[in-house]
């Protein structure tokens, strides 16, 4: 069909101007307003620095068994001693936050981002698009996270991909109900009348108009499961069913031996669970800090 | 209300049958069944006849809405059927394993709302204060701290600091109560106090809500005081969304305790379950999700009717 295409007006397509120095100029006010969530920007970005340099920084090979230094005690050769095989407890908790970030962030942002199509899909279609998804969702919800992974990560098996996507599948409908209810505001606003209006498919609309608008419960959402995506992490791998030895990983290091040789060698029991309750209490009090900073109407949740 | 309470009713069953679809197709997509798994042992010396016996006595050759349709008209009669690893009846296998589970969330549940609602109310207070802040703080925390760690830094302490290590063998409550506190309590405490991190979170932000109605300053205003303002005006109108989550938090206890079992050695659902998936015994899984999920269901569903009931301005939705 060879209709003109009428012009489309400027506010409804183009992306705000200076988006770089507004970001800069929201992140300055962020750390001001909330030193708190600062606090918690600061672990996280060190947490990236030290999973990236993580060659550099770890004394030794993490996954170097050596027989002669087992279960030492904290030293200066081993700063936090070393595991039943010998291996040194440090660069294991180096080379685990790598773990822990890659599928912290890689679960967290694919869950939060399909349940937020998801959930602007549903909300713009509206009817019995949207009804039909509720119920799926219901049902997706009624699963304990940790069982729904569990049961993911026994047909997929347990590599790191697929432990991202055990961990991503239910987180997808939580994100898809929070962000429903904001997009079904967001509909009855006049932009997207108009891009109706002026012609544009359904992907284009959801995609491109609704979707930014729904920015600020999104963030919130994503830095909501970041903390959950490295807790379930660590919960499926001290179970046996997450990351597999010897690649290091937080929950894998207090699996076993960390138990049996809680007495003798606490260090392998203490170590490893600061590192994850540090790591997750960064992330949420980034998110709550977030959260206070966006949309003061959620601070309930 | 009775249009609302018969078709919030009536909305559980879609949801139900949805959970046990799911179920059913998920754990038959994991490679590998039980049959396969139990002779796993002698592989090879047992012949193929042997195996397609074993599966048709089970029901495993059928087509799967067949082995569904089976299965459903099994559960209306409130009939799970037999484990297929053990040959026991379902029902025996959880019932013990139940209790157990119930018994620690309720426990937990009671350290939360003690702990909660007086650090909640006491943080709504006096907010933007330092005690404020150390609630917060100490809230965020019992969020971070993953509870199976927090059960092994219990049994470290217990170990260095007394001596002692909390007994391995479950023994039921009405059997030796004392002997069963002294093995539950360091789980209950353990997830009690993530769980009152969630609750006081929640008991705070609701009652600094309340604290800023127009019926509290009057409450004030006619000179009433402090104690019987937040008693009788501000708790009990901030108790509706605590109790929310409260409620589905526990729902959700019966089953998610899987990892904290583990720690403890306590032979409940989560490890039933994932004892179960290994086993990939199809008839225990669908009978422990239904529990577990069913359990959420009726929580939410309980819940809603308590909000109808309380704020009639609900049903109108």
């Amino acid at each position: 069909m060879a209709v003109a295409r009428v012009p489309v007006p400027e506010a409804v397509e183009a992306a705000p101007p200076r988006a770089l120095s507004r970001w800069l100029g929201a992140a300055r006010e962020f750390c001001r307003a909330r030193t708190l969530g600062a606090v918690g920007a600061a672990v996280i970005v060190v947490m990236f620095a030290v999973a990236l340099l993580a060659p550099v920084l770890a004394p030794y090979d993490p996954e170097a068994v050596d027989f002669a230094a087992m279960l030492t005690r904290p030293s200066l050769a081993h700063w936090l001693g070393t595991d039943s095989f010998g291996r040194d407890v440090l660069s294991r908790l180096i080379f685990g936050s790598r773990t822990a970030l890659m599928v912290g962030f890689g679960s967290s942002v694919l869950g939060a981002t399909l349940g937020a199509i998801l959930g602007v899909g549903s909300a713009y279609f509206g009817g019995r698009v949207d009804l039909y998804l509720q119920r799926v969702m219901d049902v997706f919800l009624s699963f304990p996270l940790i069982v729904l992974a569990l049961a993911l990560v026994a047909i997929l098996g347990n590599s790191i991909p697929n432990l991202i996507m055990a961990i991503m599948v239910p987180m997808i409908p939580r994100s898809a109900l929070v962000i429903r209810s904001s997009a079904l505001a967001i509909r009855e606003m006049p932009f997207v009348d108009a891009a109706r209006a002026a012609g544009f498919g359904h992907a284009r609309i959801v995609l491109r108009h609704m979707l930014p608008n729904v920015m600020a419960p999104y963030l919130i959402m994503l830095t909501a499961f970041l903390g959950q995506a490295v807790l379930a992490e660590a919960s499926l791998s001290f179970l046996g069913l997450g990351v597999q030895e010897p690649t290091a990983a937080w929950g894998l290091m207090l699996r076993g031996a960390a138990v049996e040789f809680a007495e003798t060698a606490p260090w392998m029991a203490i170590f490893p669970g600061l590192a994850i309750s540090l790591s997750v209490f960064a992330f949420n009090l980034f998110g709550d800090s977030l959260r206070d900073a966006l949309d003061p109407r959620l601070r309930t949740q | 209300m009775w249009k609302y309470l018969v078709k919030r009713f009536l909305l559980m069953f879609p949801t139900l049958l949805g959970v046990a679809v799911l179920t059913f197709v998920l754990i038959r997509v994991i490679p590998g069944d039980v049959v396969e798994l139990r002779y796993a042992g002698d592989r090879g010396s047992v012949s193929q006849d042997v195996l397609d016996k074993e599966r048709a006595r089970f029901g495993l050759d059928q087509p799967l809405y067949k082995q569904f349709g089976r299965w459903v008209l099994g559960v209306a009669r409130l009939d799970f059927g037999e484990s297929m690893w053990t040959g026991a009846p379902i029902w025996e296998e959880i019932r013990l394993r139940f209790a157990l589970s119930l018994q620690v969330a309720i426990m937990a549940t009671a350290v939360a709302v003690v702990l909660a609602i007086p650090l909640g109310v006491l943080a709504a207070l006096k907010q933007d204060t330092w005690i404020d802040y150390a609630v917060r703080i100490f809230s965020i925390a019992g969020l971070a701290m993953p509870s199976f760690w927090l059960g092994i830094v219990f049994i470290l302490l217990l170990l260095v600091v007394f001596h002692w290590l909390p007994p391995m063998i479950y023994t039921p409550f009405w059997q030796n109560p004392w002997e069963n506190m002294k093995q539950l309590i360091w789980p209950a405490l353990a997830v009690g106090y993530r769980y009152s991190a969630v609750a006081t979170r929640m008991t705070r932000s609701a009652m600094l809500e309340v604290l800023r109605e127009d019926y509290i300053r009057t409450a004030r205003a006619k000179g009433l005081v402090q104690r019987l303002i937040l008693a009788r005006h501000a708790l009990k109108n901030a108790m509706l969304p605590v109790l929310t989550v409260v409620a589905l938090e526990f729902a959700f206890l019966i089953g998610g305790l899987v990892v904290t079992e583990q720690v403890f050695n306590l032979n409940g659902l989560g490890l039933l379950f994932v004892q179960a998936v290994a086993h990939r015994d199809y008839t225990l899984i669908q009978a422990l999700v239904m529990l577990v999920a069913g359990c959420f269901i009726v929580a939410n569903f309980l819940m809603d009717v308590g909000y109808a009931w309380i704020d009639p301005r609900i049903r109108y939705r």
